[in-house]
C-alpha cells in the first residue's frame, strides 16, 4: 500500500515538473505582457521599467529557474491584471466555485446516467434503449457554449426560472453544472449500459433468476451494486473534461472560477496567473486521479501489489 | 435503429448484412457531411465569402423569408446554407487530419510501450497523464497566442487532445495480446520485434482504433467549435461550422438562424458519427467497454 | 492500469456521491448576489482590462463612480465643466502653467473630511508611480505640482500643454484620492475601501465579478440620484447580457451593434452619448512613408508603401454601407482619424472634399491598381488584415471582414490574420508589424495628441509611418503654443494624411447603452470616458 502511493505520488510529481517546463515555455512564447497590460500609448519608459520589474531581461532559462524556486514555495508572483493579487491565492480562492460547479456537474450527470444506462440496459433493443442513448449522445452533438446560452433563453428569460449568470445562491449553479453535465451523461449511460449488460449474463444473476427472485431485486440489488462503480472508472476522464469544460461555461455564466480566470488571465497576459492556474489544474487532476486509484485499492487489494 | 425492425428468422444473407447497417447515420452522415465537403462548390446556391449588405439578416424560408435564402442569411448577409456547405469540408478536414495524427502518434507510442514495457513504458505513461492533466483547450490557449490561429495550429490542438486516448487504449490491448499464445509462439519461433507488432499485434488492435476514432469524430468537432468560441479556432472568413455557432450565438434569442442551422448540422454529423461508431463497437469489439 | 474486479462493492460509489453531494452544496451560499433589490441600480458592462481600486494601476478603462477628477464634461455638450473637485482654472500664456482652484465644501465619504491641495498633491504622486499604468501619465511624469494654498494646486510643465484639461476630465489621468485615509490606513486603505468625494459610496467587489456602491445623501455637489444603489457586473459574453437585461436583472448592459437593434425591436431603449466617444479606422502599420530604408524594417517594399494602392483600398470600401452595418445610428462619416469638430485643427475643407476624394468607386480603385502594377510588380501584394476584437470593439472583426469583401472585389489579396489584441500591440511595438489592423481613440483624444500618437514619431515611435512632412509638422506642432498657428499646423497635417491616403479611416461613433425601458426613463452621458459612460447619478429611473 505504501510503496503503491509512493510510486504513484512520484509519477505525479515527474509529470508535474514537466508541466512547469511547457507551461512556462508557452507563456512566455506567447508575448509579452507589456502589451497587454500597458495602455496603446505607453512611453518607452513606461515599458523599461514594466520590463525591468517583472524580470523580462533576464534569459529565459534564469526566468524559468527563479519561476520554478518560487513556484515549490507556492509563490507565483503578483497578478499582473488583478494588481496587488497574490497569483495561486487567487486562483486557490477561485477553486472552490469550481470545484463546485464540477462537484454539481458530477452529481448530476450521475443522477441521470446510471438511470438511463440501467434503462437502456434492461430494456435492451426496445424504443426505451434507443431513447436512451438519443438523449444521452444530444448533450455531446452540442457544442457547449451553444446549449449554456440556450438554456439560458429557456430557463432565465422566457420561463423566468432560474438567474442568468453569476455565482450566488444554488439556483445560479443549475445551469452551468446542467450544461457541463449533459456532454458527459453519454459517455457514462453508456457504460453503465455495457456494465449492466455484462453484469445480467452473469452466473450468479443467472442463479438468483432461477432461484425466483424477482426480475425487479435482480435488477436492482444485485446488478445494480456491481455496475455501480462504473463512473468510478471513468472519474479520471470525467475530472479532466469537466475541468476543461469550465473554461467555456464559466465564461457563458460569469462563473468566477478557474476556467474563467483562466480565459481571463491568458487574454490579458498575466504569466503569473496563467502559470498558477495551469498547475492548478494538472494538480487537481492529478489529486482526482489519485483519489479514485486509492478507493480501487480499498476495493480491490489486489491491486495493491499491481 | 436498425435493430428495432422485425426480426425474421433468415439465412444471414447479404440482406441481412445490409440490413444491420445502420442506414439513417449513415444517410445523415453522407447528405449532412461527405456529399457537401466535396461538392459544396456545385450545391451552395451563394458565394459563402461575399456579403451582400441590401440582404443582411433575412429569415429562412417559413420564418418570413424566401426560398433565395433558404436558411437565412447572416449579419452580413451571407447565405447560411451556403456557409454551411462550404464550411464541411474544413470541418471534415479538421477532425480527419487531426484524429489522424491523434492515431498515428497515439498507436504508435501505445504499441511499442505496451509491448517493450519497462522505462519506455513508464515515459509514455507519464506523458498521456501530463497530456490528460493539461486541459487542451488551456493549451490551445497558449499555442494561440504564441504562434497565431491557423489550420495548422488547430490540427495541432485537435490532435493532441485525442492521442493519449488511442496510446492507453492501444498499450493496454497490447499488453494482453502480449500474453496471448500466437504472440509467444511467434517470440519463440524467433520473429523480429517488428514483425510481431506489425504482423501479430497490430491487427489485433486496429478494431478498437477504428471504433475510437469514429467516437472521436464528434470531440474533435466539439474542440474546433469551443475553439472558435474562444477566438482561436480556424481563421476567419474560413465557414468552419463552430465558426458559424460562434458567430451566431449572441443572436440565439433572436436571429436564431445564424447559429441553429449550423448547430443543427454538428449535431446531426456527431450524432450519427457517434451512432455509427456504437454500431461499429458492437459489429467489431462487443466486448469493449472503453468511451 | 486498473482492473475491474469481478464483484466489487458499492460502497465507493455511496462515499463519492456523498462527497459530492456534500461539497457542492455546503457553502452554496457563501457569497450571495442578490437579484436587483428596490432602489438598486445594476449595469452590465464586458470585463474590464486590469481590475484593481488602485486607479493607476489600471489603462484608466473606468473611473470608480465613487471617484473624482479635477475638470467634469458636461453631460450634453461633453465640455469641461467644473461639475468634479475644481470649481475654477487658468493658464499662463503659453500653457505651461496650470492653476486649478478646489471647490471650498468639496468632501470626501466620511469620515475623511474636505478635499484640499494636499490631496490632489499626494494622488498626483501616487498617479506617477512605477505601478502606474494609466494611459497618458507620461507627460504627468515631467510635470512639478505646487499646492499653492489649501484649495489651489499649480501644474507646471517643461512644454506647453494645451490640452491639459482634456488629462483631466473624463480620459481620467488623475484622480483624487484622500491623503487622510492613505495616513491612517497606509495602501490598503485604499485597496480594501478607497474613499472617494463623488455621489457614490465605495461598498466592495467581488473581483472580476461585480462592484457596488450606494447613493450618498445630500452630497456637496447637491446631485441627488434616484436610487440607493449602483451595482456594476463584469460579464463577457453579450447574449448573457442581453438575457440579463430581458429578465429584468440589469437595468443598463452594453451591446454590440445588432443586438442592439434586436433588443430595441424587443421594446427596449438604445440610449445613445450626446458626443462621439470614439473614432475608428484601419491603420496601415510600417514606415510605409519613409523615403529612406527604416532601421527595424522596411516597410516600402509592402503594397501599402504606394500611394495608389492606399488611395484604391480608400476607394474600394463603400464607407456608408459598412458603417451602417457596423454601427447604424449616430455614427459619422470620419474623414481623418484623430480630427474632431470639437478640437482645434478640424478642416471643413477636407470633410467637404471626403466624399469627392474617398467615395465609393470600385473601378477608379481597380484603374488605380492597375496603373500601379498591382499585384505583378509588388513582392508583398497580399496584404494581411487583423481579425481581432477589443473589450468595447466587438465590431472590430466583421470589419476586418467587410473590408476584405470589399478588397476582393477590386482585386486587393488579402490574408486575414486571426490574432488578438495584445498580439498585435506586441508586433506594433516590436516594429515587426506588417498588417492592417483596426485602431480606435477612444476617448476622443484632442487632435494635437491624437495625430501624434498614431501617425507621427514624437508620441510613440511605435506608431510613426515615417513621412518626414508629418514628423517636421508634428515636431513644429510640439513646440507651438499660439492658437491660431497651432490650428493651422494641425489643419496642415490632417490635410497630409488625407490627401496621401496615409490610412483607412472608418467613423465617429457615440457610446452606447441599451436600459430595460421597464426600469430606466432615460440617462444623459457625454461619451467622455474610456468606456463611454459616466454621469452614473443622472440615470433616470421609471
Amino acid at each position: 500500500m505504501f510503496r503503491f502511493l509512493v510510486t504513484r505520488i512520484s509519477s505525479s510529481l515527474f509529470a508535474l515538473l514537466i508541466i512547469t517546463v511547457i507551461v512556462f515555455l508557452l507563456s512566455h512564447l506567447s508575448g509579452s505582457p507589456v502589451d497587454a497590460l500597458l495602455p496603446d500609448d505607453a512611453t518607452q519608459e513606461q515599458i523599461d521599467s514594466f520590463v525591468r520589474e517583472w524580470g523580462l531581461d533576464q534569459p529565459l532559462w534564469q526566468q524559468y529557474l527563479t519561476f520554478l524556486v518560487n513556484a515549490v514555495q507556492g509563490n507565483f508572483g503578483t497578478s499582473l491584471k488583478w494588481p496587488g493579487e497574490d497569483a495561486m491565492g487567487f486562483v486557490l480562492d477561485r477553486m472552490p466555485a469550481t470545484l463546485k460547479l464540477g462537484g454539481l456537474a458530477i452529481l448530476i450527470s450521475v443522477v441521470i446516467a446510471l438511470p438511463l444506462g440501467i434503462a437502456a440496459a434492461v430494456y435492451r433493443g426496445s424504443a426505451v434503449d434507443h431513447g436512451a442513448q438519443m438523449f444521452a449522445l444530444l448533450g455531446q452533438s452540442m457544442p457547449n457554449f451553444w446549449l449554456g446560452i440556450i438554456l439560458i433563453w429557456v430557463f432565465s428569460v422566457w420561463l423566468g426560472w432560474l438567474p442568468t449568470s453569476g455565482m450566488g445562491t444554488f439556483a445560479h449553479a443549475i445551469l452551468p453544472a446542467v450544461a457541463i453535465a449533459w456532454f458527459q451523461v453519454s459517455a457514462l449511460a453508456r457504460l453503465t449500459r455495457s456494465a449492466m449488460l455484462e453484469v445480467l449474463d452473469a452466473e450468479y444473476i443467472k442463479l438468483a433468476r432461477v432461484k425466483g427472485v424477482s426480475e425487479g431485486m435482480v435488477v436492482w440489488k444485485h446488478a445494480l451494486r456491481n455496475a455501480a462503480v462504473v463512473p468510478l472508472t471513468y472519474f479520471g476522464i470525467l475530472a479532466a473534461s469537466i475541468l476543461t469544460g469550465s473554461v467555456v461555461i464559466e465564461t457563458v455564466y460569469s462563473w468566477p472560477g478557474m476556467g474563467w480566470v483562466a480565459l481571463e488571465a491568458i487574454r490579458g497576459r498575466d504569466f503569473p496567473v496563467v502559470q498558477a492556474v495551469i498547475i492548478a489544474y494538472a494538480v487537481v487532476y492529478m489529486l482526482s486521479n489519485l483519489f479514485v486509484d486509492l478507493l480501487y485499492v480499498v476495493v480491490d487489494p489486489r491491486i495493491r501489489r499491481g | 435503429m436498425a435493430d428495432s425492425m422485425i426480426n425474421t428468422p433468415q439465412s444471414p444473407g447479404l440482406w441481412a448484412k445490409a440490413r444491420n447497417l445502420p442506414l439513417i447515420p449513415l444517410a445523415v452522415l453522407l447528405i449532412v457531411f461527405i456529399i457537401p465537403a466535396f461538392f459544396a462548390e456545385y450545391l451552395a446556391p451563394h458565394d459563402p465569402y461575399v456579403p451582400n449588405l441590401r440582404a443582411r439578416l433575412q429569415p429562412p424560408v417559413f420564418f418570413g423569408g424566401t426560398w433565395e435564402f433558404p436558411m437565412g442569411t447572416d449579419r452580413l448577409g451571407r447565405d447560411i446554407l451556403s456557409r454551411i456547405l462550404h464550411g464541411a469540408w474544413y470541418v471534415l478536414a479538421v477532425s480527419m487530419i487531426g484524429i489522424t495524427v491523434g492515431v498515428v502518434v497515439g498507436t504508435t507510442l501505445g504499441l511499442v510501450a505496451g509491448y517493450a514495457r519497462g522505462w519506455f513504458d513508464g515515459l509514455v505513461m507519464r506523458l498521456v497523464d501530463i497530456s490528460l492533466a493539461l486541459p487542451a483547450m488551456l493549451l490551445a490557449l497558449a499555442l494561440a497566442a504564441s504562434m497565431g490561429t491557423s489550420f495548422l495550429s488547430v490540427v495541432i490542438v485537435v490532435g493532441f487532445a485525442l492521442w493519449a486516448y488511442f496510446a492507453r487504449q492501444v498499450r493496454a490491448e497490447v499488453l494482453l495480446l502480449r500474453r496471448s499464445d500466437f504472440v509467444e509462439r511467434s517470440m519463440v519461433a524467433g520473429s523480429s520485434h517488428t514483425r510481431i507488432l506489425f504482423r501479430h499485434i497490430l491487427p489485433n488492435v486496429t478494431n478498437t482504433i477504428v471504433v475510437l476514432a469514429t467516437l472521436q469524430v464528434g470531440i474533435a468537432i466539439m474542440l474546433d467549435a469551443s475553439l472558435s468560441f474562444l477566438g482561436i479556432g480556424i481563421p476567419r472568413p474560413t465557414p468552419t461550422w463552430g465558426l458559424l455557432v460562434s458567430d451566431g450565438r449572441d443572436f440565439i434569442a433572436t436571429d436564431w438562424w445564424i447559429s441553429f442551422f449550423p448547430g443543427l448540422a454538428i449535431l446531426l454529423t456527431v450524432l450519427s458519427a457517434n451512432m455509427l461508431g456504437d454500431w461499429l463497437r458492437d459489429k467489431l469489439d462487443p466486448r469493449q467497454r472503453q468511451v | 492500469m486498473i482492473r475491474q474486479n469481478d464483484k466489487p462493492r458499492a460502497m465507493p460509489v455511496r462515499l463519492l456521491a456523498a462527497v459530492l453531494l456534500a461539497s457542492s452544496i455546503s457553502g452554496m451560499n457563501a457569497h450571495a448576489i442578490d437579484a436587483p433589490a428596490q432602489g438598486r441600480i445594476v449595469i452590465a458592462l464586458s470585463p474590464l482590462g486590469a481590475d484593481s481600486n488602485l486607479y493607476w494601476t489600471t489603462t484608466g478603462a473606468f473611473i470608480l463612480p465613487s471617484m473624482q477628477t479635477l475638470v467634469g464634461n458636461d453631460p450634453e455638450t461633453g465640455k469641461y465643466d467644473n461639475s468634479q473637485l475644481a470649481d475654477s482654472w487658468e493658464h499662463n500664456a503659453d500653457f505651461t502653467s496650470w492653476t486649478f482652484r478646489l471647490h471650498p465644501q468639496a468632501t470626501f465619504n466620511e469620515p475623511w473630511g474636505p478635499v484640499t491641495s494636499a490631496d490632489v498633491v499626494h494622488s498626483f504622486n501616487m498617479h506617477i508611480g512605477d505601478d502606474a499604468k494609466l494611459s497618458g501619465i507620461s507627460l504627468f511624469k515631467k510635470i512639478e505640482i505646487t499646492a499653492v494654498d489649501d484649495h489651489t494646486v499649480r501644474f507646471d510643465m517643461p512644454s506647453p500643454e494645451p490640452n491639459f484639461l482634456f488629462s483631466n476630465a473624463g480620459r481620467g489621468s488623475l484622480v483624487i484620492y484622500s491623503k487622510a485615509q492613505f495616513d491612517a490606513e497606509g495602501i490598503k486603505g485604499y485597496e480594501t475601501s478607497p474613499a472617494g468625494s463623488g455621489p457614490f459610496k465605495y461598498e466592495g467587489r467581488e473581483v472580476g465579478q461585480s462592484i457596488r456602491f450606494s447613493t450618498i445623501q445630500d452630497h456637496w455637489t447637491g446631485v441627488n440620484p434616484e436610487f440607493d444603489e449602483i451595482e456594476f457586473r463584469w460579464v463577457s459574453e453579450p447574449s448573457t447580457r442581453y438575457a440579463m437585461l430581458s429578465a429584468g436583472e440589469a437595468h443598463a448592459v452594453t451591446l454590440p451593434r445588432d443586438l442592439q437593434d434586436d433588443a430595441a425591436e424587443d421594446g427596449q431603449t438604445v440610449l445613445v452619448s450626446t458626443e462621439g466617444a470614439m473614432q475608428t479606422t484601419m491603420l496601415f502599420t510600417g514606415q510605409f512613408m519613409n523615403p529612406e530604408a527604416e532601421e527595424n524594417r522596411d516597410a516600402r517594399t509592402y503594397a501599402w508603401g504606394d500611394q495608389r494602392v492606399r488611395e484604391a483600398a480608400n476607394r474600394a470600401l463603400d464607407r456608408e454601407a459598412i458603417l451602417e452595418v457596423l454601427y447604424g445610428e449616430g455614427v459619422r462619416p470620419l474623414p481623418v482619424y484623430t480630427m474632431d469638430p470639437r478640437f482645434p485643427g478640424f478642416s471643413e475643407e477636407l470633410a467637404a472634399r471626403f466624399d469627392t476624394d474617398y467615395g465609393y468607386d470600385p473601378d477608379k480603385a481597380m484603374a488605380l491598381l492597375a496603373e500601379a502594377g498591382y499585384p505583378d510588380s509588388f513582392d508583398n501584394a497580399k496584404i494581411p488584415l487583423v481579425v481581432t476584437t477589443l473589450a468595447g470593439n466587438p465590431e472590430f472583426a466583421q470589419m476586418a471582414e467587410l473590408v476584405q469583401a470589399y478588397f476582393d472585389v477590386v482585386g486587393i489579396e488579402t490574408e486575414m490574420r486571426e490574432q488578438d489584441w495584445a498580439t498585435g500591440n506586441t508586433a506594433i511595438r516590436g516594429f515587426t508589424a506588417d498588417f492592417i489592423t483596426p485602431m480606435r481613440n477612444a476617448p476622443v483624444r484632442p487632435s494635437a495628441l491624437g495625430v501624434q500618437i498614431f501617425f507621427t514619431e514624437h508620441a510613440s515611435a511605435h506608431l510613426n509611418i515615417g513621412d518626414p512632412e508629418l514628423n517636421q509638422l508634428g515636431g513644429k506642432l510640439g513646440n507651438e503654443t499660439d492658437p491660431a498657428t497651432r490650428d493651422a499646423l494641425l489643419a496642415k497635417m490632417f490635410t497630409r494624411i488625407f490627401d496621401t491616403y496615409a490610412h483607412l479611416p472608418m467613423g465617429e461613433v457615440p457610446a452606447s447603452v441599451v436600459v430595460n425601458s421597464e426600469l430606466v426613463e432615460g440617462w444623459t452621458f457625454p461619451g467622455s470616458t474610456s468606456s463611454g459612460l459616466s454621469h452614473f447619478e443622472l440615470i433616470d429611473l421609471k
